[in-house]
């Protein structure tokens, strides 16, 4: 028994109905693969269609974060073997003064970011320090990833896009690098000031 | 990177072999850092570093969302199980949409998240609650059929709310908010015709079968339990995840 009657054979569609329904189907799927999907996540836009309706904007994003997303993981393996860089890391923290809290900025870092660049700005940290920063991005909108991470942990303290200006305190939860992955996704160039003042021993650049 | 300049503060000068190899420390740190953030990849990524109105982009998250959303698909075909007349695809597939697009605007709007795995497990009876209905369980076990308009409505609003939550895990940006949430939602539904279109195609065919009634019967009773194993799937997540 079920919550329906048999349909009559006559109310259904026609055989040849159906086979235009898929034949039609199929040239729909094979469009919306070549025009849409295949840009989108791939940026494979053999058309250009893609590119007019912002979609290998995507696919190109999207691939190009895979392709940082698996580096990451290499880096991370190659820190798994290379137990020096931590040995370092420790020397590295005697040799520095403690730096003092006071009202005034203690470094200020300013850098222009072109369109599609990325810059690393951060500070070492102990666990339990704190940092209290301040920063701007004039000339375009920026993306950002305040975090860190060392030793397998890793933290993430806030992400944005599109942002003009910041301002906060990070507490670090474990000793490493802390601080900002810079992304300039706008189409002009942006200039960056970033204000720090803690307790950090050194202000460690990439670009 | 056309200009570089930095305020250093000042470090102990007396003491030139630690400050070069500070320096030699940090140019090894430095090297080693190239690319080191955490990555989000995939949609998620994406969305997180753009900002603005991005209409299409939206419209094509949306579709995918829905047509790579077995837990919705499944809930659907059973919805369409046995309408066989247009008027009543449209009837239904409009109330199952307008349920779960009510939630899934005021859900992100509102930032009702729900615990995704709870959600998760709701939808997962749906799919049971419908697969029962068609085999016409509810007029056997309690004398009478529970509307089956209403239950779909009901249901749309469940399928919403976990739509609601896995948008704000990917943390839509403010700029161009709504526009963007509209044009998701708009998508979701452009990709539930998209489904729904190869359903009906695949059913269209199935239903001329001579033993239709008869493979009915089976394919309900395997939804019912994909069903089950859908909700004992988010179960089993919800008290690991605790």
């Amino acid at each position: 028994m079920h919550n329906a009657p048999k349909p009559n054979i006559e109310e259904l569609p026609t055989k040849a109905q159906l086979f235009r329904s898929t034949i039609i189907a199929g040239i729909g799927a094979a469009a919306i693969l070549v025009t849409v999907v295949l840009p989108a996540e791939y940026a494979i836009d053999p058309t250009g269609v893609g590119r007019v309706l912002g979609l290998t904007e995507m696919g190109e994003i999207k691939v190009q974060l895979a392709e940082e997303a698996e580096a990451d993981r290499l880096l991370d393996e190659q820190r798994a073997l290379d137990q020096s860089s931590s040995l370092l890391d420790s020397v590295f923290g005697l040799f520095v003064s403690a730096a003092h809290a006071q009202e005034a900025w203690q470094d200020e870092v300013t850098f222009v970011l072109e369109p599609g660049d990325t810059a690393e700005i951060k500070m070492t940290m102990e666990a339990g320090n704190t940092v209290t920063y301040s920063w701007t991005a004039t000339g375009g909108r920026v993306n950002f990833d305040l975090h860190a991470h060392s030793g397998g942990e890793s933290v993430d303290y806030e992400r944005g896009a599109g942002q003009t200006e910041g301002e906060g305190i990070i507490e670090a939860p474990f000793a490493g690098d802390h601080g900002w992955f810079w992304r300039n996704r706008d189409s002009t160039p942006i200039t960056m000031t970033i204000q720090v003042r803690g307790e950090y021993s050194d202000i460690v650049e990439t670009y | 990177m056309t200009s570089t300049s930095r305020v250093l503060r000042a470090l102990a000068p007396t003491r030139p072999l630690a400050l070069t190899f500070i320096l030699l420390a940090a140019f090894m740190l430095t090297a080693a850092q190239a690319f080191a953030h955490n990555v989000t990849a995939g949609d998620a990524g994406y969305i997180q570093e753009i900002w603005g109105v991005k209409i299409i982009p939206f419209i094509y998250l949306g579709a995918k969302h829905m047509v790579t959303g077995y837990d919705h698909i499944l809930f659907l075909l059973g919805v369409v199980f046995f309408l066989y007349r247009m008027k009543d695809v449209g009837i239904y597939v409009s109330l199952f949409a307008i349920g779960h697009s009510v939630t899934m605007l005021f859900g992100v709007w509102y930032g009702w998240g729900i615990n995704a795995y709870i959600i998760d497990a709701i939808i997962g009876l749906s799919v049971v609650y419908k697969a029962l209905d068609n085999l016409g369980y509810y007029q056997k076990w309690f004398g009478f059929q529970p509307n089956t308009k209403v239950a779909t409505l009901i249901f749309g609003l469940f399928h919403g709310t976990g739509l609601a939550t896995k948008i704000i895990e990917y943390q839509i940006p403010q700029d161009g908010l709504l526009a963007n949430l509209l044009a998701f939602n708009v998508g979701v539904e452009v990709g539930q015709l998209l489904a729904l279109a190869v359903i009906l195609i695949v059913m269209g065919y199935w239903r001329r079968h001579p033993n239709f009634m008869r493979q009915a019967t089976i394919a309900n009773v395997v939804m019912m339990g994909l069903g089950i194993w859908l909700t004992a799937y988010q179960v089993a997540g919800y008290i690991a995840s605790t």
